[in-house]
């Protein structure tokens, strides 16, 4: 399908990559990244809007990046949707198929499926000015999606939505991705968007690309403390790895003093005793041990304890900032609603909490080389 | 007084000013003879010639400016800044010194060798055209890069990308759009040229039935002292220029943008 090779690109003094992507045909394939991180210009090179001075895009084995935006056959969704505002929905939606010159039956019944699919059949002789927010998106994928591409690039198009019609239109787009089977290449910098909507997620930070890979697999386990970061993951701390002790399999961090075991799949291999690593702790993972409960053989190695200095109600769960005694650090904690009704926890009080060691994830430390 | 009070006495103090000024030419203007002198042989010819010239300047300043105008406003280029300020001169260099520009130009070899060619300029009709052509020019390409400005390069970026060549993605997407605003900068530019004077006497001269046209028949009515003849002139004028100025202002409401 889509291969993006070597490409680097510059906009100001702004500057990326060398950049190297290659979108799984037939998926929803998001870039992430915070705002200024390249990725609209990365987009808009794809598409053909920004000259490309070094690197290749090659669609279906052949080199594009000198070819027109109309000679690529790639349908692009910018965040501002521009529908034409002097054509009616009609003729936006008609806009590429008579810029083509196609006027097949097949065609033609393919966006008549497209309307239905989209319920914008009674929209269609209005000018876009008088649309909702939903009737515009709507009417922006259909004229993107009319000339049936099979790879299409969204420009953070759900980014002006309220929450509720986000959630709809993502469904929405989704739908029609399983149903079309097209190839999609979505920017955003929005975590839950990311998470929703992508089979594959790469994730661009500061003109580069950090990691790529499932959602899964860059969500829950990001390579590196930086894109840790930008996920918004609060609980890392600087610790070191521990060469292999009596008694002890797997690996080990000491972090403040303690030492951590980790799971085996965090491969020992990858970091060597005394590096240096960032740890993280996921906060939904950690458990608030009861008083006179008896604890499971295996949470034993990993406890800690400490006081409850904050609590907050986040509606769908319970924020606890918790302080270890003896260390210098704050780890936040997130309890369901029900366990912190039980457990009638107050700000000061003191506790233990335990610590799977499936629930820490080992990153190395690049501040620190 | 407060700054928005203030504001408004401005704006009323400048009406004033322009009223006095037409209240004063009305003074002056006895109501008798506009017939006779706008009918009269040299006053529409005057007004044809004028007419004429001003519509083929402003035609060639929207064929020329309208493509410079497309490039100042999308694309990057070397010297891009120098372009714009040059397209600027014309506003702040005088229009005698714009047709003295012209003449001394007609007089190098180059200009004589267009001369030559049976390309008459200097004392002729085309030399009209072209001194208000040099006026307009960089007004029209300016106003016309304001209008395109207004439109956002996206839809031409979507309408590639939906299969339009960057000539049709202008020719169906911005220029439809930016319509309004290029018939108000071609309307605009065409008024000016009417009442273009300074480049036109020092290049076409004022020469009765050939170059008069209707600044060059004031300056001369004023020259002899013909009052009454001049104030017609000058309401002729104005009632060409602000039809023009009305025009603009009718077309001047834009489709909302999206």
């Amino acid at each position: 399908m889509i291969r993006i090779h070597d490409l680097s690109l510059s906009a100001g003094n702004f500057r990326t990559g060398p950049l190297n992507l290659e979108p799984q045909e037939g998926a929803f394939n998001i870039l992430l990244g915070p705002t200024g991180s390249g990725k609209t210009l990365l987009l808009e090179s794809v598409i053909g809007l920004r000259p490309v001075k070094q690197g290749r895009v090659i669609l279906d084995g052949k080199e594009i990046q000198d070819l027109a935006p109309e000679k690529r056959g790639i349908a692009y969704l910018p965040q501002d949707l521009a529908l034409f505002p002097h054509l009616t929905v009609r003729e936006n939606l008609r806009y590429g198929l008579r810029a083509q010159g196609r006027i097949s039956a097949e065609d033609e019944s393919h966006l008549e499926r497209l309307i239905e699919a989209l319920k914008i059949g009674h929209l269609l002789e209005r000018p876009p000015q008088g649309l909702s927010g939903g009737e515009k998106q709507r009417t922006a994928l259909g004229r993107a999606l009319a000339t049936s591409p099979r790879l299409i690039l969204l420009d953070e198009p759900l980014a002006a939505l309220d929450p509720a019609l986000r959630g709809e239109i993502q469904q929405l787009l989704l739908s029609l991705q399983r149903t079309l089977r097209f190839t999609a290449l979505y920017v955003t910098h929005d975590l839950e968007e990311a998470y929703l909507l992508g089979d594959t997620i790469t994730v661009l930070i500061d003109g580069r690309i950090e990691q790529r890979g499932r959602r899964q697999d860059v969500f829950l386990r990001p390579a590196t403390a930086k894109i840790a970061r930008f996920l918004g993951f609060r609980n890392l701390f600087p610790g070191e790895v521990r060469p292999p002790g009596p008694g002890r399999t797997g690996m080990a961090i000491s972090f403040w003093g303690k030492e951590i075991l980790l799971p085996e799949e965090q491969a020992a291999e990858a970091f060597a005793a005394g590096e240096k690593v960032i740890l993280y702790l996921r906060p939904e993972e950690v458990l608030v041990l009861r008083e006179g409960k008896p604890i499971k053989e295996t949470l034993r190695p990993n406890i800690l304890e400490g006081r409850v200095m904050r609590v907050l109600d986040r509606g769908a769960y319970q924020w606890i900032l918790f302080r270890p005694s003896g260390m210098d650090i704050s780890l936040e904690i997130h309890l369901p609603n029900y366990v912190f009704r039980n457990l009638a926890l107050t700000e000061g009080q003191g506790i233990r909490v335990a610590m799977r060691k499936e629930s820490f994830w080992v990153m190395p430390d690049e501040d620190r080389g | 007084m407060n700054f928005l009070k203030t504001s408004v006495w401005a704006a009323v103090l400048l009406f004033l000013f322009y009223s006095v000024l037409i209240l004063s030419l009305l003074t002056a203007f006895e109501g008798k003879g506009f017939w006779g002198i706008l009918l009269s042989p040299d006053t529409l010819f005057a007004i044809r010639l004028s007419l004429t010239a001003a519509t083929l300047a402003a035609f060639l300043a929207v064929a020329v400016g309208l493509p410079a105008a497309y490039a100042l406003s999308r694309k990057k280029f070397f010297g891009k800044q120098v372009v714009d300020t040059i397209l600027e001169l014309p506003m702040i260099m005088s229009p005698i010194a714009l047709g003295a520009a012209l003449l001394i130009f007609f007089n190098t070899r180059a200009g004589e060798a267009i001369q030559s060619r049976g390309l008459l300029f200097v004392f002729e009709f085309p030399g009209i055209v072209l001194a208000q052509f040099a006026t307009i020019a960089g007004l029209a390409t300016r106003l016309m890069k304001t209008a395109l400005d207004e439109i956002s390069p996206r839809y031409e970026a979507v309408a590639r990308s939906l299969g339009s060549s960057a000539w049709q993605a202008f020719w169906r997407i911005t220029f439809p759009l930016a319509f309004r605003g290029l018939i108000s900068a071609g309307i605009l530019c065409w008024a000016k040229a009417v009442g273009e004077f300074g480049a036109t006497v020092t290049l076409a001269g004022t020469m009765a039935f050939k170059t008069e046209t209707m600044p060059t028949a004031i300056f001369m009515a004023l020259a002899s002292a013909d009052i009454p003849k001049t104030v017609i002139l000058i309401l002729i004028l104005a009632g060409i220029g602000l039809t023009a100025l009305y025009a603009v202002r009718l077309l001047g409401k834009r489709p909302q943008p999206l």
